[in-house]
């Protein structure tokens, strides 16, 4: 049982949204969606949702077509945050849980148990503009897995969230994955993806430039990063012309050596000691996420791309009153 | 293959939501109180006017060419007209008329004609020996006024026949004959129509278009607003992944529509009420002496479900087309300049009605009265006012009706495209563009 993202194209006017996407993700699996701004994150979420039309290819839940399947299947965490302002935090949960066809007393109990969990019951019966962001992104997010989605899809989730507030959302992630839900999270904050996702797509300009497992990726990239903390200098001139070193990233403790695949560890510990320095940290590690990314895309996930190809809102599928 | 969403119960519950969202905001409960209590002010206004009127006076002048005769006449409608009602105190007791001999009929025709005589008494003495009498006046034979004087005719009659019988004779009695010739006349396809009907059926009639020209703009923005504030607080997001478009449009249409006919009723009631009681009211204020009339006159079950009907549907028609475009928005100011258009065309429609009640019968009254959207105004106007055939009343809710079918569908469909568009100008174009997109 996944979900099969199939070759699907999305045009909008001249410009290529998505193109000839392909992925899969398992049952229960944490799935990171990563991109920059404007990849085709929010469009290919759509067309899972049937709420665009691809132009081709298909997108698939076990083994049945996405757009047939019935609307409480899907949970949707949009990236643009809204709640109705003027209505209750309780009565508005309730509501969106009626028609995903909760019925209403068990929607309340529900509503009820989230709010608790995630800390905001006191505010069950205040009107949602009377909240936080941060809390109001909460509420949005009862209200996409209050009907138990098999499969939930967020748009950025993890955005304008404190600290304390994405430790309560990644637990509930861990939670929901462990109940058998499957989770789709697009993203540009790499720590994030890093510390959920058992699998990944990266994506650009519309096509997956990398996916699979996280592990396997790191693996596969054979790139390597050396953790080192001097004594003394924390960050010395010469770190860039040790053996097999490619980049230097300083900081105020020490440094990340980004290695060449033919580097040696040990040809560069004797290196260092070989400038008489003492050495307090030496720590060998794959690749970081955004490491990988960078190494994908030849940008960051927060610059701009050149061109956007992510208009997702030209053409639309309707129902129809006949 | 695309999923199957049936209508209900989703646009049930979203139809729900959107009531209860709009009847209990403060500006709802205001402004309905202060609505019904105008409807209600309105409504016992008659009564007020006759208060004051009552303590106006109304001059009839009595032409004869008899003196004898129109003395007679005077003195009978004096006694009839001019008596006290029991119980009032006769120091301050007020003659509510001033009788008079006229003498010019050319003169006296002037005055009426002017308001300044409330009505001529023509009395004659026929070839027959019976008298007859003509009442000129402004109101119809069924007014109260008309009816006391057809008392006073008869009265003049008994007594010219005793005054001219020798005591012990016997002559034959001729019933005076009494006409009332209405100085306004109004016709309904030639046959005349009884004047006081005919002007309540025509202030009626301004009344209902008014109403239903207001109802149709303010509650159809009440849709574009809730449409485009869905879409301005982003909620609208939430809302895609929940429902569909036929199910959201459906459930706003039929949820703000209902909250509208909720005010519509409360303000209503109060006032029909009030109607209803007019009588106790009217002589707990006037005392007995008040001269029944009747203010909705002309005003029938028929009419008043009629009115109902092409409210109802007039309202889908414009509420979806009004829908659509608040889709088309991404802030509620922009739909005022977007708006602009809609209102014009239920303004032609209340243009092309207020025309039809004047009496105007031409081919574009006829057509507009059938063809949507100006046939909820129209074919309203010509009920009130004028007979209208079984089949074009058919033909004007059906044609309605199946507008209603197809605007849902081109409306669901801009809808649906409409919602997701953010940050563009609205505009005829992107609204052309959206809908064959579609």
């Amino acid at each position: 049982m996944s979900l099969e993202i199939d070759h699907v194209t999305k045009r909008f006017g001249t410009t290529t949204a998505l193109d000839r996407l392909t992925f899969e993700v398992g049952r229960g699996e944490v799935f990171g969606f990563l991109g920059a701004n404007g990849a085709g994150k929010t469009t290919t979420m759509r067309i899972c949702l049937g709420i665009i039309r691809p132009d081709s290819g298909e997108i698939r839940w076990a083994g049945q077509a996405a757009a047939v399947l019935p609307r409480r299947t899907w949970g949707y965490l949009p990236e643009e945050r809204g709640l109705y302002p003027r209505m209750g935090v309780l009565d508005q949960l309730v509501y969106f849980g009626s028609l995903y066809g909760e019925p209403p007393d068990r929607a309340r109990r529900e509503a009820r148990a989230w709010l608790t969990r995630f800390r905001i019951l006191d505010y069950a019966d205040r009107r949602a503009e009377e909240l936080s962001k941060g809390n109001q992104q909460k509420v949005q997010f009862i209200a996409a897995v209050l009907h138990e989605p098999e499969v939930l899809l967020m748009d950025e989730p993890f955005t304008g969230l404190d600290p304390v507030n994405l430790v309560l959302l990644r637990d509930a992630f861990t939670e929901l994955r462990d109940r058998g839900r499957t989770l789709i999270f697009s993203t540009h904050q790499m720590e994030a993806a890093e510390a959920l996702c058992e699998s990944v797509a990266i994506v650009d300009l519309g096509r997956v430039v990398a996916g699979g497992r996280v592990r396997d990726l790191k693996r596969a990239s054979g790139r390597r990063t050396l953790r080192v903390v001097l004594g003394g200098d924390p960050a010395p001139h010469w770190l860039e012309s040790l053996p097999g070193v490619a980049t230097v990233a300083r900081d105020a403790i020490g440094a990340d050596l980004d290695l060449l695949s033919t580097a040696d560890p040990d040809a560069i510990l004797a290196a260092i000691l070989g400038h008489g320095s003492s050495v307090t940290r030496f720590d060998l590690a794959e690749p970081s996420l955004e490491a990988l990314f960078i190494e994908h895309v030849g940008r960051a996930p927060d610059d701009e791309p050149a061109v956007s190809a992510d208009l997702g809102t030209a053409s639309v599928a309707a129902g129809g009153f006949a | 293959m695309r999923r199957r969403d049936p209508l209900l119960p989703n646009a049930g519950i979203i139809a729900r939501r959107e009531y209860r969202d709009r009847t209990r905001s403060p500006l709802f409960i205001v402004s309905t109180i202060l609505l019904a209590v105008l409807a209600m002010m309105v409504a016992i206004a008659p009564i007020g006017v006759r208060l004051i009127d009552r303590q106006s006076v109304s001059r009839l002048v009595v032409i004869s060419s008899d003196a004898e005769l129109g003395t007679r006449a005077l003195a009978v409608a004096e006694s009839l007209l001019n008596s006290p009602p029991a119980g009032v105190d006769l120091a301050t007791w007020q003659r509510p008329y001033q009788l008079e001999i006229g003498s010019d009929p050319e003169t006296t025709e002037a005055l009426l004609s002017r308001g300044l005589v409330a009505g001529i008494m023509l009395v004659e003495r026929q070839a027959n020996g019976g008298v007859d009498v003509r009442l000129r006046t402004a109101e119809g034979p069924t007014s109260a006024r008309s009816q006391i004087l057809s008392v006073a005719a008869f009265g003049v009659g008994v007594l010219d026949w005793s005054s001219r019988v020798p005591s012990g004779a016997l002559a034959p009695f001729v019933t005076p004959t009494y006409t009332v010739e209405s100085i306004n006349t109004a016709t309904d396809g030639g046959a005349p129509l009884d004047i006081r009907q005919a002007a309540s059926r025509y202030l009626l009639g301004i009344v209902f278009v008014i109403l239903l020209l207001i109802s149709i703009i303010i509650y159809g923005m009440w849709v574009a607003t809730g449409v485009a504030s869905e879409k301005s607080s982003r909620v609208m997001e939430l809302m895609i992944s929940a429902a569909s478009p036929r199910q959201m449009l459906a459930g706003k249409v039929v949820g703000i529509g209902s909250a509208g006919l909720t005010q519509y009723a409360m303000i209503a009631l109060p006032a029909l009420i009030l109607l209803a009681f007019q009588d106790r009211i009217a002589s707990a204020l006037l005392g007995p002496d008040w001269i029944s009339g009747a203010p909705l006159g002309g005003l029938t079950a028929g009419l008043l479900l009629g009115y109902g009907l092409f409210f109802l549907l007039g309202f889908a028609l414009f509420a979806l087309i009004y829908a659509a475009m608040g889709s088309f928005v991404s802030r509620p100011d922009d739909l005022q300049t977007l708006s602009l258009p809609l209102s014009l065309v239920a303004m032609a429609g209340y243009l092309i009605a207020i025309v039809a009640l004047g009496g105007g019968s031409g081919t574009i009254v006829t057509l507009a009265s059938l063809l949507p959207p100006f046939s909820p105004f129209v074919m309203l106007a010509r009920v009130m006012v004028s007979a209208v055939e079984p089949w074009e009343l058919v033909l004007s809710i059906g044609l309605l009706i199946a507008a209603i079918g197809v605007v849902a569908v081109i409306a669901t469909r801009m809808y649906a495209a409409g919602v997701l568009l953010y940050g563009q100008r609205p505009g005829l174009r992107a609204f052309v563009t959206a809908a064959r997109r579609a």
